[in-house]
């Protein structure tokens, strides 16, 4: 008679599709297909995403790199790059976190095994959607929202299923307490389903051809309202789930304090939603949104900190930790540039700040500390977690490619920002400076080849971070491959 | 005088809110709601036990059952 093997936790094993068992412990049993979907679909988006984003950083290094092709220019394929890292590696990673988390929190199975696979092979349709219109010059012209109108209703389609699963999942639970964790996934997901409909209120004239039903300043803060708040619950309050989660089960420690975890929660979703002006600093919005954008960004670095505050001291007597255990280093320096990004937003929404950093190349910075430092680090240490769990395997493949792709991480994130901080001031600071006469010092093609230096190191740093990516992508495929049947068995074994 | 009246709003929206989670609330229940990550892995369970001192209210693992079978990698 075979038995489970003594390694494998059994509520990993028993979900694991390819098992067979009693029917009677099928229905408690977690869900795992589609979590390992998930987090295929994370590595595989993450991939493609930042080759492109190196791409297009290769192209502002030397021009050339568009290739004369209309598919191929800046301007089309830097919409699919957000949209790709975005939607594709950040959505299919929290799909996977927030699916692996509520199902072990809740103790209780995912709500409908063929909705979950719904979600999961309509998410990945939509990012193929993105994938095929964006090039083609199909968009709204919206930033983070560009997918055409038939498009962004299906993806509200797929929404409104995730939502079904995931709340349902919760309410069918076992256990007394809805985790915190599962507070911020579900804030995420409603949140999101309203910023996406909203935005996306829009004539179409054609399948792939709509026109906003707002106009001018309206447009502009709709759209920033959305904008904002892209970063805000698809970038972050999805991502404090998955750190309430990922951090105590790796560090083996409670947080820090659960009541602070409250308070962060209902801080957090309260002033967010409010900040989004700031993009709109010196334009038509009128100046008391404006001010009201400015204050509610200051106000909003309280509950970010209480947040990142909270997540690092849950190491508290577990510090030694990290010099043994890569995953937790990620974990630990997400929140590190977490905290980094979230001092540095509030600042660059004050409006004297904004006027020198605002159209230049501070802001993609400031975005690529939130992105690259904060959601793929935690991305990253989340998805070393699961892998080897959803997929019966004691452990990754290669602790010391983790260790790697760590330093990699660190290391292009650092370039990253570093260059287009110096890119950002220089270029601000060129742009305001006048002559004696009112006449301007410098024009902007003389601003555009002071950065250029800037570009070639945030170029380099997008090396760095997509070879850190491909290691990853190699390791998690090490552990996952089906080629080693030999050990495969042996350690489907009890010795 | 009306963006002064959404932040009093925001500010009473989140006191409220606050209040109303932790209404039946106490040190230990949070402290249990804490170590709900690690409820449903013994293995882990006891882990965090030693390491806290808290007890971690985990359930039991199924005891592996005749006719599971091994995983088809």
């Amino acid at each position: 008679m075979q038995l489970v093997p003594d390694r494998v936790a059994w509520q990993d094993f028993a979900t694991v599709d390819e098992l067979t068992m009693s029917t009677a412990t099928i229905g408690q049993a977690y869900n795992y297909k589609v979590v390992r979907q998930f987090v295929i679909a994370t590595v595989f988006w993450g991939v493609v995403g930042m080759a492109m984003g190196v791409w297009i950083a290769s192209q502002l290094v030397w021009p050339d790199m568009n290739l004369d092709l209309p598919w191929t220019t800046f301007g089309r394929l830097r919409p699919l790059h957000t949209s790709l890292v975005i939607f594709g590696f950040a959505g299919s990673a929290q799909f996977a976190a927030s699916y692996y988390a509520v199902q072990r929190t809740c103790q209780v199975r995912l709500y409908s095994d063929k909705l979950a696979a719904f979600t999961f092979w309509g998410w990945q349709s939509v990012i193929v959607i993105m994938l095929v219109t964006l090039p083609m010059g199909y968009t709204t012209t919206k930033e983070y929202a560009e997918i055409e109108f038939s498009g962004a209703v299906w993806m509200a389609v797929v929404w409104v299923a995730y939502a079904i699963v995931f709340f349902t999942t919760v309410v069918q639970r076992k256990t007394k307490h809805i985790y915190v964790g599962n507070w911020f996934f579900g804030a995420f997901i409603l949140v999101i389903a309203m910023l996406h409909v909203v935005n996306h209120l829009s004539i179409p004239v054609d399948w792939f051809k709509s026109y906003p039903v707002y106009s001018g300043a309206t447009d502009a803060m709709v759209q920033w309202w959305y904008g904002h708040n892209a970063v805000g619950f698809f970038l972050t309050t999805g991502f404090l789930g998955m750190m309430y989660y990922f951090v105590p089960k790796q560090v083996n420690r409670p947080v820090y304090s659960y009541r602070l975890s409250i308070v962060h929660f209902w801080a957090l979703i309260t002033l967010y939603i409010w900040a989004g002006p700031h993009h709109l600093h010196y334009t038509a919005l009128p100046d008391w949104a404006q001010s009201l954008g400015m204050a509610m960004s200051l106000i909003l670095l309280a509950p970010s900190w209480g947040g990142m505050i909270n997540g690092m001291m849950t190491l508290s007597g577990a510090w030694h930790q990290l010099r043994t255990d890569p995953i937790l280093r990620f974990l630990v320096l997400s929140l590190a540039f977490y905290g980094m990004s979230t001092f540095e937003g509030p600042m660059m929404a004050i409006k004297t700040v904004n006027a020198l950093s605002h159209y230049t190349d501070w802001t993609i910075g400031h975005v690529h500390a939130g992105a690259l430092g904060w959601v793929a680090m935690i991305t990253f240490g989340a998805t070393y977690h699961m892998v080897p769990k959803v997929f019966g395997r004691e452990r990754m493949h290669s602790t010391p490619l983790i260790n790697l792709h760590f330093w990699l991480a660190t290391i292009g994130t650092v370039l990253y920002i570093a260059s287009m901080w110096v890119n950002g001031i220089t270029q601000g600071l060129m742009w305001r400076a006048i002559n004696e006469d009112g006449t301007l010092t410098y024009s902007f093609v003389e601003a555009l080849q002071a950065s250029h230096p800037g570009f070639v190191v945030r170029f380099a740093g997008g090396v760095f971070f997509l070879t850190g990516m491909l290691l990853m992508a190699y390791n998690v495929w090490r552990t996952v491959r089906v080629a080693d049947v030999a050990i495969a068995h042996r350690e489907a074994q009890i010795a | 005088m009306f963006d002064i009246v959404l932040n009093v709003l925001g500010v009473l929206f989140l006191w409220l809110s606050v209040e109303y989670c932790l209404r039946h609330e106490t040190a230990e229940s949070l402290d249990d709601a804490s170590l709900t990550p690690f409820a449903d892995d013994p293995e882990v369970a006891r882990r965090v036990e030693m390491a806290t001192g808290k007890t971690v209210k985990a359930v039991a693992p199924e005891v592996a059952q005749p006719g599971w079978v091994n995983l088809e990698m």
